[in-house]
């Protein structure tokens, strides 16, 4: 099914999309998944997704986490760091609603007071194939600001 | 001035190696500038990354001495460097004086 999804994905894709992750307070469940994702089981590098180290590379921002008071600033600033156009993915539910630390005493989350979300992945934690979904999403988002034209066409 | 020098393992080319350099520059800026020119300048895309923090103004406030990676070797041998710098007093005779044992010691071990 992903392959499908990514195949129609892939067509209107002019470049690699490279990625990069916020740990905004998460428990690193989040995390571990989305290491699995590059792992050859997973393997989105085969669709060309590739996960780098600094915003300044990237094309879409992961956050999991729900974001702690302390992290706030740094969420911020990671998000302005990356170049335009720019798509965020929040994986889990604690990015997504705060979860279980909902209204808690040290949060400014979840991450959408933060910094405009796109594509929301529930689960705790999400597996792989959701986050891998959610990130193709995230291409259609980018392709319709850099090429609406296409886009329309691609859809049509 | 810009000849050829010729040298027992070869000759050494002015001329070459400023086009070579030419040809190696050149590449290396059309390279450069293949890059993302779509960077806001004066925003946070053109800051430096470090890891979503407020890059320190003052350079030494993020940096780590170099000493830092023999505190384990130092901590280690503290008991021996103890010692040793006990007997560098600075004296002059102090230091005459261990010369003097030294010799007189491998002169019993070489002659004995």
């Amino acid at each position: 099914m992903i392959n499908k999804l990514m195949e129609n994905y892939l067509d209107i894709l002019p470049k690699s999309l490279w990625v990069t992750t916020c740990n905004s307070g998460s428990c690193n469940g989040c995390d571990i998944e989305i290491v699995a994702c590059i792992s050859p089981r997973y393997d989105i590098e085969r669709f060309g997704m590739k996960l780098v180290g600094t915003p300044r590379h990237a094309d879409v921002l992961i956050v999991t986490g729900p974001v702690t008071k302390y992290m706030t600033d740094r969420l911020r600033r990671i998000y302005d760091q990356m170049p335009d156009p720019k798509a965020v993915v929040v994986v889990g539910n604690c990015g997504s609603s705060g979860d279980v630390f909902y209204k808690s005493y040290n949060l400014d989350g979840p991450v959408d007071k933060i910094i405009p979300v796109d594509v929301f992945v529930h689960g705790c934690p999400p597996r792989p194939e959701a986050i891998i979904e959610g990130v193709a999403k995230a291409v259609m988002k980018l392709e319709s600001l850099r090429e609406p034209k296409k886009v329309g066409e691609a859809e049509s | 001035m810009l000849g050829t020098v010729y040298t027992g393992f070869g000759y050494w080319d002015v001329s070459s190696w400023i086009a070579f350099f030419t040809i190696a520059a050149a590449l290396v800026l059309w390279l450069r500038a293949q890059g993302r020119e779509d960077y806001k300048e004066g925003t946070e895309q053109d800051e430096i990354y470090w890891s979503g923090n407020v890059v320190p103004e003052e350079g030494a406030e993020i940096t780590v001495p170099a000493s830092s990676a023999y505190w384990g070797f130092r901590k280690a041998m503290a008991p021996f460097y103890k010692i040793l710098t006990g007997m560098h007093t600075g004296i002059g005779t102090d230091i005459v004086g261990y010369y003097v044992v030294v010799v007189a010691l491998l002169a019993v071990f070489i002659l004995l």
